[in-house]
């Protein structure tokens, strides 16, 4: 009971969360998982399979995507309150980047049933997380545009190619 | 509008362990530093002397065969130009800058870089010539085969750069004594005492050398292999004697060197700020290593009993520990080691070796660029003493295998 009272007054400060009622919180509360990391333990690679999303707790944990041989970008560190694997939770499409946790890692876990359920049994709750969903989407697309820049820079400034020049 | 900071991004290095990896955040300063600009090819370009009455320094016209466009050089741009040969990084070619100029100017590199590629005169070609090689024939299996090792090999690289505070406090907890009067004397008398003790096995190298009971081969590969971490303990006292000078140490690593030579390494880059004396103790403080450890091997061996797998073993270690010495300090053999660097550092001549290589194939072909008649007699001495010397290590070691195994 406690550690279900504890998940709600957390819950309250997570982004996509921010608008629900009490009541609304309760059901998400039920259809949640908690799963734990130790620290460097691999959540799933780029390529797997995977519908369900992750709040994380606790510590942080590091989404890294391929880049050549045994070397992969970071592209994110997701921090307490924020989470990440939401792309295979709507579209069932392989995992784009891997999730590996950096510390001890706690994790909340929401699945596309949990979802599903949650859509038919409290639909308004459905509608305030969706739209809270596509906020944070266009947030990330206005990162990941920036990300795009910041790598043509890198490459410019350590070629030090002159594209100015006529 | 102040300039950015430079951009950078974070890597994950995965290591062998499966869920084991290493951060890397590599900022855009430390690609600029390693690239290695190219002149065009030699036929596209020509360069020709311009003198002033006024002026007491020459300039230099460069013009673009090709596209027709002209470039004013100064002496110091002409000196950068030479240097961009598409081995020599931009980090080296600063070095080579502060060698011949004793200061260095921060903007004249990335400056110059800008005029030369507008000119068109500069690219970019990072890889060594056997990659360049390879890549020309990459057709065939075999060759494709090859690259791919190589470029597997090559992206091995174990290294660090918080090594300042660990090489501080080796040297404070005794690494200082390396670099007192006694450590000298002790050093000059255990290779005195060691060249004695290899001459005494000399006389009996073909019974020495039968100690590794018919298995010479493997015996001379854990030899090699002994030695490999000798190496290591040569680029700690590199960076041992780096920090005795008050400079700073900023990386330690192992990386293969064009994805098949094996190497420790060590930057110890920051010498260059301190005194040439400072610079030459340095660089041979590190090969000194080998003297005291072959010293050490030859007179195991001496003591050792006769055609014992122990004193067989002493004795090619210590061979091979002087042999390395000889290399490092021995500045002609086409190999830029210690002895190299000091020799170029005393003499004010920092491309000594690639000024010398280009003067004897001018000289061959029928087209030598011309130098001044101590020049001139330098890299002709340079390139004969290089030549003769690595033939003679060749015979040696041919001689060494081949006493060892008959």
């Amino acid at each position: 009971m406690q550690a279900s009272a504890d998940t709600l007054a957390f819950l309250r400060d997570v982004r996509v969360f921010e608008s629900f009622s009490d009541p609304d919180l309760a059901v998400v509360v039920e259809r949640l998982r908690e799963r734990d990391l130790r620290r460097r333990q691999v959540l799933f690679r780029e390529g797997d399979g995977g519908d369900e999303m992750f709040i994380v707790r606790r510590g942080t944990m590091l989404i890294s995507k391929a880049v050549t041989g045994k070397v992969e970008q970071v592209l994110v560190r997701v921090e307490p309150f924020d989470f990440f694997g939401e792309m295979s939770l709507f579209d069932g499409s392989p995992r784009s980047a891997t999730a590996q946790a950096e510390t001890d890692v706690e994790l909340l876990v929401l699945g596309r049933d949990s979802l599903q359920a949650m859509t038919e049994t409290a639909p308004h709750a459905a509608a305030a997380f969706f739209y809270a969903m596509v906020q944070v989407f266009m947030e990330r697309l206005r990162r990941s545009t920036q990300q795009v820049a910041e790598a043509t820079r890198w490459g410019l400034e350590a070629t030090g190619l002159d594209v100015e020049a006529r | 509008m102040p300039r950015p900071a430079p951009a950078k991004v974070e890597l994950l290095v995965r290591r062998d362990a499966e869920e084991d990896f290493e951060l890397r955040q590599v900022a855009s300063v430390i690609g600029y530093l390693n690239s290695r600009p190219r002149r065009i090819d030699p036929d596209s370009y020509e360069i020709s002397e311009l003198r002033s009455r006024v002026a007491l320094a020459p300039g230099f016209i460069l013009k673009n065969k090709t596209t027709d466009r002209f470039l004013l050089l100064s002496a110091q741009e002409r000196f950068l130009w030479d240097q961009m040969d598409g081995a020599t990084s931009l980090q080296e070619i600063a070095t080579a800058y502060v060698l011949q100029y004793g200061e260095f100017d921060f903007e004249i590199i990335p400056s110059l870089l800008r005029k030369l590629q507008r000119a068109q005169l500069l690219t970019f070609e990072p890889r060594s010539r056997l990659r360049a090689v390879l890549a020309r024939n990459r057709g065939r299996m075999i060759v494709k085969a090859i690259e791919l090792a190589l470029t597997g090999l090559e992206r091995i690289r174990i290294s660090t750069h918080n090594v300042q505070s660990f090489f501080q406090a080796l040297y404070r907890f005794g690494g200082f004594l390396l670099f007192t009067p006694v450590a000298a004397i002790a050093c000059g008398a255990l290779a005195v005492v060691g060249a004695g003790a290899a001459l005494m096995l000399f006389r009996d190298v073909h019974d020495m050398l039968e100690g590794f009971g018919g298995h010479a081969l493997r015996g001379i590969l854990t030899v090699k292999l002994v030695f490999f971490a000798s190496v290591a303990l040569h680029q700690f006292v590199h960076g041992l004697a780096c920090i005795h000078f008050r400079r700073r140490v900023r990386e330690f690593g192992f990386t293969f060197l064009h994805g098949f030579v094996p190497t420790f390494y060590i930057d110890v880059t920051d010498i260059f700020m301190a005194s040439r004396r400072a610079r030459v103790i340095t660089a041979v403080t590190g090969a000194l290593v080998h003297a005291v450890l072959g010293a050490v091997a030859f007179i195991v061996a001496a003591e050792a009993q006769a055609g014992s797998f122990t004193q067989a073993f002493a004795a090619a270690s210590g061979i091979i520990q002087w042999q390395a010495l000889v290399v490092a300090l021995y500045p002609f053999c086409f190999i830029e080691m210690d002895g190299y660097h000091v020799l170029v550092d005393v003499l004010g001549v920092p491309t000594l070796k690639s000024d010398a290589i280009a003067y004897v194939k001018g000289l061959l072909t029928g087209g030598g660029r011309a130098g001044r008649g101590s020049e001139e007699l330098l890299w002709i001495a340079y390139v004969v003493l290089s030549t003769l010397s690595v033939a003679a290590f060749i015979a040696f070691n041919a001689w060494i295998i081949f006493s060892a195994t008959h």
